[in-house]
């Protein structure tokens, strides 16, 4: 074909890659938007080793040419993914647009990338050299900017197979359906016994890049309930501070009081 | 139900099922070009320089010197340039098209052309306009002195921003010649106005222009002026190159450059003594964009309204459509109704509180019945079927109920009902039915006993080939299928008039129900026939002045009463529709699949334009809203079942009992959405789109 | 090279390029004018098919992804019996207003009917929620629907 190449394994996916100029093409939703009038793309849709969602004693692997349909589809994905997955345009477009796509387009704004991050997933960069697998927030440089190499594709994403059922999940549109998020939020809580473990955060949407504060969730690690109550303004005061809307369409401080609202309801549906 | 309401199988499902119905996009012509307008990119400058690259063969640049007529796109008053002059008066103004064989390259061209500007200061603030393109005042009663002896003056501002008809089906024509005459062929609801445009821009004789409508998909008003200023560019450009011409508009270029619903400002004083309303002093203003296309009209019809439903005896109207250097504004269903009934009712409500009352008591109250006196001074002649439909509404939603309940909510989802009244007058304000329209329909039955319609009133989707032929059929007292349309030819029909104010149903519908009763008198089998009628005005009709304002504006009057209720996040400030219900008094529905159809669809875009569909431009006179994910209008998840019930209340002079359809649902929706948001939040509002960054901060607001 | 796929049940070779928008390949070189463009950009629906076995926007596919494709457009649809119960459903209600939407819709409509045969009224509206009709207001075509899923029992 011209101006495209359709690969049929990874291994000549990577070869194409290597040595041409192409663009990953997943499932186009995004990149034919405003296609480029020379773009070469590499399609990846019938790459095997891209589409297989699994589950190994640690983590559950999703190709990262899997259609958001697919992901609906599947009995292994947790529900958090799910949630946020169904939530994405509407059913065309779940039908073709890909979680290596929504990831490797570099967006803030990507719903199934906030999960990613709130859960921190891993990505497995594969290159006709080598691989390397990464926490998906170590991937993002910036606004749409990514550490993707010219060499590499995105082949899966990995999510821990355990500690996710205790979330709490909120995409914020202009609408119900057709909407890009203008604010997202997930989070997760995982109490044992009557202590939190960890608490994992994530905003969407609101800044160049999803917001991961790790080292802010971790004043809640360790805590009862109780005493995370009595850290709760800290904790809020150092969300606070750390989320700083950039201004678009829809005005910062609508973002920001929607940041702080769902993060505190998040805490008090959790009881503190 | 009447008999001729009962639903029929409507004579276009069957092509637009299939796709088998070819919309202008759709037709390819021998030797076809395609065109694309270049348009200025300044809100206002003097074109200094137009640069054009050297074009390949077969390409060319087609601009003000090659318009063979006049340069003017004839609408109301004719200062719409067919191709920009010196000034650039909005950023997309049409300066050129580019004209060839492949549309990529046609584009490629496009982006090389350098226009040179010497910008002006545009004005881009409706507020800061110098320039008044019209101006209608009236009055009745005595206004001043209601206001020097009030208790308290009620005074009050409301916003209403732009409103994008956002038809499925963008804007298109082809054009091409053929034996010294042009055809000219798109999607449109007025050949007429079209083939006047397009004479006038080339300078032909009216027999030597040919429009035909082609399947049409929605039109809302935004085909009814609009495609005039395309057909004549277009046709310009086919002339020079004597060939057809296609230009297509793509999403962006249609959201952007097309015209849209006039935004509004309207301030309101309300005389109130003794805790009764003894006046209204009202002055409004719209929008109007660069050009006048449209904005008389929609500024009468808008002004008509400004009282609403309400017999107010001290009544001064005021109102100017500005002129600022942004898109023009035009026709879009309801045409200047929306915005001023929803500053009444959100000031009658506003009112009604500081009075200690609910707002559907006190609007109760001064709501018209027949035989009162309009706002200019004619007369509702008919039946006001307001109580009734109130009572209705109530019944269905628990309306007075759930007011009281949702006072004073706390808890993070907070419902709101809110309820609104409102009419659309029937048909073209004032005597333009005839003095200016003077339509004339036509059926003709051929020798095999099969009948045609012929009238220039275009399908739009709001059913006309279906209702004009029941109407036809059944009075001849024939089987439905034995009587045809076709889509508008002016070389085949004659002018009845454009398709809109709400007019071809009870205007066009009555001729042709004449016409077939006449010909059912007539009847000869087997033999061609034609029956021409000509319209009459009814003779109860006070003759309307323009120059005083005076008289019976319309004939008669649809009335509908809305109710929403809403759910507000208030984490997230939004808001979901959980019930919308409108009754709607449109005469005799002539069907009723096809009027229940149009409630709804105008319904939702009503509660689109209270909402989420919002649209704006930057400092620099650019509509940043050009897509559909960024311009938002509802989808099937963002709304109910919309409950609409129909009452009835036969029109005397309508065919079979029939009045105006079209515009009423969108009407009052954006009141009634309004009110429940008040309810719901607490607070009182006065614009819309009420959005959901409007409510976070009312919600601040009322938290601090 | 040209790219193979299977078009309403006949294989089918395209010249395009593999950068190409199968709408425009659809409407200009196999002349099915069925397929409508209303944005192209993937947000409103007139211009959805049937691609192997999903519903998609035609705007947001490249030729080069449906090699070795199928794919079926209002065109093919319209001759299966699943259509003539749709169509009559539609009709008795009169939901097609001005039919840009219709062919997108009527697609649309199969693919919720193959998925769930007896959806509920929040399943349809999901279903549709990628259509955008401004003629209707939406509650003829979600009533056709169910309709449709009562009458068709058997055939989805």
């Amino acid at each position: 074909m011209v101006n495209g190449y359709l690969a049929t394994s990874l291994q000549e996916a990577l070869e194409i890659r290597a040595k041409n100029a192409i663009t990953p093409y997943g499932g186009g939703t995004d990149l034919m938007i405003e296609p480029a009038e020379n773009a070469n793309y590499l399609f990846l849709s019938k790459v095997p080793e891209m589409k297989k969602i699994v589950e190994d004693t640690q983590y559950i692997r999703i190709g990262a040419a899997c259609t958001f349909t697919d992901i609906l589809e599947s009995e292994l994905v947790p529900a958090i993914l799910k949630e946020a997955v169904a939530q994405i345009a509407a059913p065309a477009i779940r039908n073709l647009g890909t979680a290596g796509g929504n990831i490797c387009n570099g967006s803030a704004k990507g719903d199934s990338t906030l999960i990613f991050f709130a859960t921190d997933a891993k990505l497995r960069l594969v290159s006709n050299t080598g691989e390397r697998v990464i926490p998906i927030t170590d991937f993002f440089l910036g606004r749409k900017k990514t550490s993707l190499q010219a060499d590499e594709l995105l082949v899966e994403i990995l999510m821990n197979r355990t500690g996710l059922s205790n979330y709490y999940y909120k995409k914020v549109g202009a609408r119900d359906a057709l909407a890009i998020s203008r604010v997202s939020f997930a989070a997760i809580l995982n109490v044992e016994g009557d202590k939190i473990v960890n608490c994992m955060t994530a905003f969407g949407a609101v800044s160049d890049v999803i917001i991961r504060r790790a080292d802010i969730d971790v004043m809640l690690a360790g805590k009862t309930i109780e005493e995370a109550k009595a850290v709760k303004q800290a904790y809020l005061a150092a969300y606070d501070q750390a989320i700083v809307p950039i201004r678009g369409r829809i005005s910062a401080e609508y973002r920001k009081t929607v940041c702080m609202n769902l993060l505190r309801d998040f805490l008090e549906s959790n009881g503190i | 139900m009447e008999k001729i309401s009962k639903s029929a199988k409507k004579k276009d499902h069957d092509a637009k099922i299939s796709g088998r119905a070819l919309y202008v996009d759709d037709h390819v012509m021998e030797g076809m070009l395609h065109g694309r307008l270049l348009r200025s990119a300044k809100a206002k400058a003097r074109i200094a320089d137009i640069l054009v690259p050297e074009l390949p063969e077969g390409y060319f640049v087609v601009g003000k010197s090659d318009v063979t007529g006049i340069n003017q796109v004839h609408i109301v008053l004719d200062d719409t340039p067919v191709y920009a002059e010196e000034l650039v008066e909005y950023v997309g103004d049409p300066i050129l098209m580019v004209v060839g064989p492949d549309f990529k390259e046609v584009e490629r061209i496009l982006h090389e052309i350098v226009v040179v500007y010497e910008e002006l200061v545009p004005v881009l603030d409706m507020r800061k306009a110098d320039t008044v393109f019209f101006n209608y005042n009236y009055a009745k009663g005595n206004i001043d002195q209601a206001l020097e002896e009030a208790d308290r003056v009620f005074i009050e501002t409301f916003q209403t921003g732009y409103q994008e008809q956002a038809y499925l089906e963008t804007q298109g024509i082809i054009a091409y010649p053929h034996n010294g005459r042009m055809t000219v062929r798109g999607s449109l609801q007025c050949p007429y106005y079209v083939h006047g445009a397009v004479a006038k821009a080339l300078g032909y004789a009216g027999k030597d222009v040919q429009i035909i409508q082609d399947v049409t998909g929605g039109g809302f008003g935004g085909k009814e002026a609009y495609p005039s200023i395309l057909a004549a560019q277009t046709a310009v450009a086919a002339k020079k190159a004597n060939k057809p011409v296609k230009v297509i508009f793509d999403r962006r270029e249609d959201m952007e450059f097309t015209s849209k619903r006039h935004p509004s400002i309207s301030t309101y004083k309300v005389a109130v003594k003794n805790g009764e309303i003894t006046g209204m002093d009202i002055d409004v203003m719209f929008n109007s964009g660069a050009y006048t296309t449209l904005s008389p009209v929609v500024l009468q019809r808008g002004l008509i309204c400004a009282n609403g439903v309400y017999r107010i005896d001290n009544l001064r109207v005021a109102g100017r459509a500005v002129k600022t250097n942004t898109v023009p504004c035009g026709a879009y269903r309801g045409f200047g109704a929306p915005q001023t009934f929803f500053a009444v009712e959100m000031i009658m409500d506003h009112i009604a509180k500081e009075l200690g009352m609910d707002s559907l008591e006190l609007k109760e109250k001064y709501m018209v019945k027949q035989g009162d006196a309009t706002s200019t001074s004619g007369k509702y002649h008919f039946h006001v079927p307001l109580p009734e439909m109130i009572e209705r509404i109530d019944e269905l939603t628990a309306y007075r109920a759930k007011r009281k309940l949702y006072q004073n909510q706390t808890g993070r989802y907070r419902r709101g009902i809110g309820l609104s009244m409102f009419f659309h007058g029937c048909g073209f304000t004032g005597s333009g039915e005839r003095d200016l329209i003077k339509a004339v329909a036509k059926i003709r039955k051929n020798a095999d006993d099969t009948v045609e319609v012929l009238a220039s009133n275009s399908d739009i989707g709001q059913g006309l080939k279906t209702t004009f032929c029941k109407i036809v059929a059944d009075t001849l007292g024939i089987s439905y299928d034995q009587v045809y349309i076709d889509n508008p030819d002016t070389d085949r029909v004659p002018d009845s008039g454009p398709t809109v104010a709400s007019r071809s149903l009870m205007t066009v519908g009555g001729l042709l129900q004449r016409a077939a009763v006449k010909l059912k008198k007539e009847w000869k089998t087997g033999e061609e026939q034609v029956i021409e009628e000509h319209y009459v005005e009814p003779d109860f009709v006070i003759p309307f002045s323009l120059a005083e304002f005076k008289g019976d504006a319309y004939p008669t009057y649809s009335w509908s009463v809305n109710a929403i209720e809403v759910e507000v996040d208030t984490l997230t400030a939004t808001t979901k529709v959980i019930g919308a219900w409108g009754i709607f008094d449109v005469g005799v529905p002539i069907d009723m699949n096809i009027i229940q159809g149009q409630m709804q669809g105008g319904f939702l875009q009503g509660i689109g334009y209270a909402s989420m569909e919002q649209m704006d431009y930057n400092d620099k006179g650019m509509i940043r809203n050009n897509s559909f994910s960024d311009y938002i209008i509802p989808t099937a998840v963002d709304v109910p079942t919309l409950v609409t019930e129909i009452m009835n209340n036969p029109y005397t002079h309508g065919p079979y009992g029939a009045k105006g359809a079209g515009e009423l649902p969108l009407v009052g929706a954006a009141p009634a959405y309004v009110e429940a948001m008040e309810n719901a939040l607490g607070a009182n509002l006065n614009k819309i789109p009420f959005t959901t960054e409007d409510t976070m901060r009312i919600l601040q607001e009322v938290n601090k | 090279m040209m790219i193979k796929f299977i078009l309403n049940g006949q294989a089918v070779t395209s010249a395009a390029k593999a950068n190409e928008r199968l709408l425009d390949v659809l409407r200009d070189e196999f002349r099915l004018t069925g397929v409508k463009c209303g944005c192209k950009e993937g947000e409103c629906g007139a211009c959805s098919v049937i691609l192997d076995g999903r519903l998609v926007n035609t705007c947001m596919v490249a030729m080069g992804s449906i090699e070795g494709s199928t794919v079926m457009t209002i065109e093919g649809y319209r001759e299966t019996e699943r259509f003539a119960v749709l169509d009559k459903a539609y009709a008795a209600v009169s939901a097609v207003q001005c039919g840009f939407c219709i062919p997108g819709m009527m697609l649309a409509s199969e693919c919720i009917l193959a998925n769930n045969p007896n959806p509920t009224e929040a399943q349809i509206r999901t279903g549709i929620s990628g259509n955008l009709c401004r003629c209707t207001g939406y509650n003829a075509i979600v009533e056709a629907i169910a309709i449709a899923a009562k009458e068709g029992r058997g055939l989805w």
